[in-house]
């Protein structure tokens, strides 16, 4: 379980990330977080995993205080939760498996790692990863000859592999076209589903949003405008959450990041 | 039935991992290669020190760690500050030399300026400059201009169309020809095509080079004063062999400051020349 | 026109005032002065500077340059029956490179990573490497060389320890200008799973740089084998005792069959090299 307690972020530059966030969430949510680019959509879902600090509240990850992990500790936390990015983060001179198998590097002894050794069973639950995203015959392709889907599944194996309960998604399908952005949703809802994991996916696209998340939080200017289930969310929530008033003039058409919504 | 599934899926991930590709034995190989390059070449080296070295060792610490300092004050033309002048001088002339005479070298090394038997005959005039070292490059000018700072400048200007004509010759041949043929199609004759469409694109690059050529120079500088062509090298060369450290350290520091700073301030200036001015 | 100028021009344009051109249309351009003129005054200026200070003497270089044609006319006839002596001398310089390059790009490695902005947050570790890294940079090796022929001896251990020094300065420069270049993404994500800064460079960054770390290790090989043969002249081994004492005593058809050795040998090398890299780069692709 997940809670935000009061959580405030501001960053050194004075701008206001997060204002009194206020959030629980129990395991095996499907979570998606809406809202305009710089909403605060990216820093609330990289203070989980710390990747960035909170400046006031209490954030606890299953009892953790999240803030007063240190070093080793951190590190060790940050195991259990995996983490996709927009742009992949591939090695993309490396191939398909080693860039899965890398994962497996915090808990290796040095030698192994800076030789690049991994045991037969480390190699087996590697496979057995990207067989769960139906990308088992390219693992020992190298990243750099696969498509944006593909290496986006390829991410999401890494991420498995490390046996996470929790995946955060920082806008995983916004370089992926419509077609692929909706098989890579519904491997997240698979994965949610079997596995149990929670995800909370960043996303843009509203439709792909409403279609595989349980749970949708909208965020605007840093601040929880919306959390609900999936069906509650009406065009009068997506205009609080884009446009910051629930019932817009008539005829006024806002484009938000190049999808057009008409009133 | 999800137990045969579960088994099925087994089988081809165990497949998988069989056919995975065996490039461990190239590593090691080379790893072995590299192992036995180093043996072999430490072979025969006596590597160690002994008493009287490691004493040395320690008055040369000490002589360099405090500098010799009343040097850096004295103006004469045995004290440093001279000496930084000649050295610079040295560079200086030499690379203004080098690349003006480098201009034509390189132009007439250019397959796609003359014939490719021309280009040829200049390509190697400028691989026999650039074969033998600067340092015996001095040694034979020498003979010509007697020892002393004039001596530095001739080798320096020689070696330096060398190298500049090499790098020069790669920006000819990558010159963007769309220009000329924009330029003969509204009737200019061969002088307009060079001044208009060829100096143009040459020109920054044409600096660029000299700039980071003057960089080699001043370093080069400190090298050819031990064969008696001026500069900052030639007392070091003499402190050096008298043992004082002290003195050797005072050169050092001096030349190590000005070779940084120079390189820095030479850093900068190409990469605004790069971008463009602002 | 005034809110468009935020930026105060250069002390130049403010000194010599840009052409104002106005078209016939009435629309207006500001030309900035050339600045060349004033580049060439200042060239010409520290030409004649220098000039002065080197007792550059143009009258004596035409008087005496006759001397020239002889030297270079006995190095071009290379005299064969020398191959014998510089045969072993070739291979002491050979081997004292390879030793330099090889510990020289191992100890730079590390170095570099220390010295990229990207890896080391500290901003004083940072650039007392980089310090560091110039100043072992600033001096040739032939300075090492001399030095360290003191502590160590004359034998080529002094030689290859010199190699090795100036091929650190070369080799961290420019890979951590490679470093700083790299694609950092999958380093973040090796963070966000609980990897070590070390673990998350040499897993995710290593891959990236390796074929520029390759070719660096390669082309200072290229340089140190030119170095190496001079080396000597300060009394380290290899080529350079030959060619001082054959230049001494004005054998210069035996110096001449030195410098085709060299020449050889060099470009041969290159020659591997330009192979070895054509696998790198094709591995790249």
């Amino acid at each position: 379980m997940i809670e935000f307690k009061d959580v405030s972020k501001t960053y050194p530059n004075g701008t206001k990330g997060l204002k009194h966030v206020n959030l629980k969430i129990e395991q095996g949510e499907f979570l998606a977080i809406i809202g305009l680019s710089g909403a605060g959509k990216s820093t609330l879902i990289r203070t989980i995993n710390r990747m960035i600090d909170i400046t006031e509240g209490e954030l606890t990850v299953d009892g953790t205080n999240v803030m007063s992990l240190k070093g080793k500790d951190l590190r060790q936390f940050r195991r259990k939760i995996g983490m996709i990015f927009q742009s992949f983060n591939l090695v993309t001179r490396s191939t398909v498996i080693k860039n899965v198998l890398s994962s497996n590097v915090p808990d290796m002894p040095w030698y192994k790692t800076f030789f690049g050794i991994y045991s037969k069973e480390q190699k087996v639950r590697a496979l057995e990863a990207l067989d769960k995203v139906h990308i088992l015959d390219k693992a020992y392709s190298r990243c750099d000859e696969l498509s944006g889907g593909q290496m986006q599944r390829v991410a999401l194996a890494r991420t498995l592999n490390q046996n996470p309960s929790i995946i955060l998604a920082d806008e995983p399908v916004a370089s992926l076209d419509p077609i692929i952005a909706d098989v890579v949703m519904s491997d997240f809802a698979r994965i949610n589903k079997e596995l149990n994991i929670s995800v909370f996916i960043n996303i843009h696209h509203v439709d792909l949003a409403l279609k595989y998340a349980t749970r949708v939080i909208g965020i605007r200017a840093g601040e929880i405008v919306y959390d609900g289930p999936t069906k509650d969310v009406t065009q009068e929530v997506l205009n609080l959450v884009y446009m910051g008033k629930e019932v817009p003039v008539a005829g006024e058409k806002i484009e938000i990041e190049g999808m057009v919504i008409e009133q | 039935m999800t137990d045969i599934k579960q088994f099925q899926a087994q089988e081809n991930i165990l497949e998988k991992l069989y056919s995975e590709p065996k490039n461990l034995w190239k590593r090691i190989l080379i790893i072995l290669f590299i192992v036995g390059l180093m043996i072999w070449g430490a072979s025969g080296t006596k590597i160690g020190i002994d008493e009287k070295g490691l004493n040395l060792a320690k008055s040369i610490f000490s002589g360099i760690t405090h500098p010799e300092t009343l040097l850096l004050f004295n103006l004469t033309e045995k004290g440093i500050p001279y000496l930084v002048l000649e050295t610079i001088a040295i560079a200086f002339l030499s690379t203004v030399i080098g690349s003006i005479l480098a201009i034509p070298v390189s132009f007439l090394s250019s397959t796609n300026i003359v014939p490719k038997p021309v280009a040829y005959v200049f390509r190697a005039i400028v691989l026999f400059i650039r074969t033998i070292p600067s340092l015996v490059w001095a040694l034979i000018w020498v003979r010509v201009t007697s020892t002393g700072p004039f001596c530095g400048v001739v080798t320096q200007s020689v070696c330096s169309i060398g190298m500049i004509s090499k790098l020069n010759v790669t920006a000819i041949e990558n010159l963007d020809t769309g220009v000329l043929e924009a330029l003969d199609a509204c009737g200019a004759n061969t002088f307009e095509k060079i001044r208009v469409g060829v100096l143009p694109q040459l020109s920054a690059s044409f600096v660029s080079t000299a700039i980071y050529r003057f960089d080699i120079n001043l370093k080069d500088a400190t090298i050819l004063g031990i064969v008696g062509a001026g500069g900052i090298g030639f007392p070091l060369d003499a402190a050096i062999n008298s043992a004082r450290w002290s003195r050797v350290g005072a050169f050092l520091i001096v030349l190590i400051i000005m070779v940084v700073l120079i390189e820095f301030i030479s850093t900068k200036i190409r990469a605004r020349l790069a971008r463009g001015r602002s | 026109m005034t809110e468009t100028k935020t930026k105060k021009p250069p002390l130049f344009d403010r000194i010599l005032k840009p052409e104002h051109i106005v078209l016939d249309n009435g629309h207006a351009v500001d030309r900035p002065r050339s600045r060349t003129p004033l580049f060439v005054l200042l060239i010409l200026v520290g030409v004649v500077i220098s000039a002065k200070t080197t007792g550059f003497d143009i009258a004596m270089f035409v008087k005496r340059f006759n001397q020239l044609p002889v030297i270079l006319g006995q190095i071009l006839q290379p005299n064969f029956e020398f191959f014998g002596e510089v045969w072993p001398k070739l291979v002491e310089t050979i081997k004292m490179s390879i030793v330099g390059t090889v510990a020289g790009c191992i100890v730079a490695l590390p170095l570099a990573i220390v010295a990229s902005a990207n890896i080391v947050g500290s901003k004083v570790i940072l650039w007392f490497f980089r310090i560091l890294i110039s100043v072992v940079r600033s001096l040739p090796a032939v300075i090492y060389a001399y030095i360290f022929k003191f502590v160590f001896g004359m034998g080529t251990f002094a030689g290859s320890l010199a190699i090795a020094v100036f091929t650190v300065g070369i080799v961290a420069k420019m890979l951590y200008e490679n470093i700083e270049t790299i694609d950092m993404g999958a380093y973040e994500a090796m963070q966000s799973f609980g990897a070590t800064t070390l673990q998350s460079f040499w897993t995710a960054c290593m891959p990236q740089i390796l074929p520029q770390y390759l070719d660096n290790c390669l082309y200072s090989f290229e340089l140190n084998i030119r170095q190496s043969s001079i080396l000597g002249y300060v009394g380290v081994g290899g080529l350079g005792v030959l060619i001082k004492e054959r230049i001494a005593l004005r054998a210069y058809e035996d110096a001449g069959m030195i410098f085709l050795m060299i020449f050889v040998v060099v470009f041969s090398i290159d020659l591997i090299n330009d192979r070895i890299r054509g696998i790198i780069l094709r591995r790249k692709k």
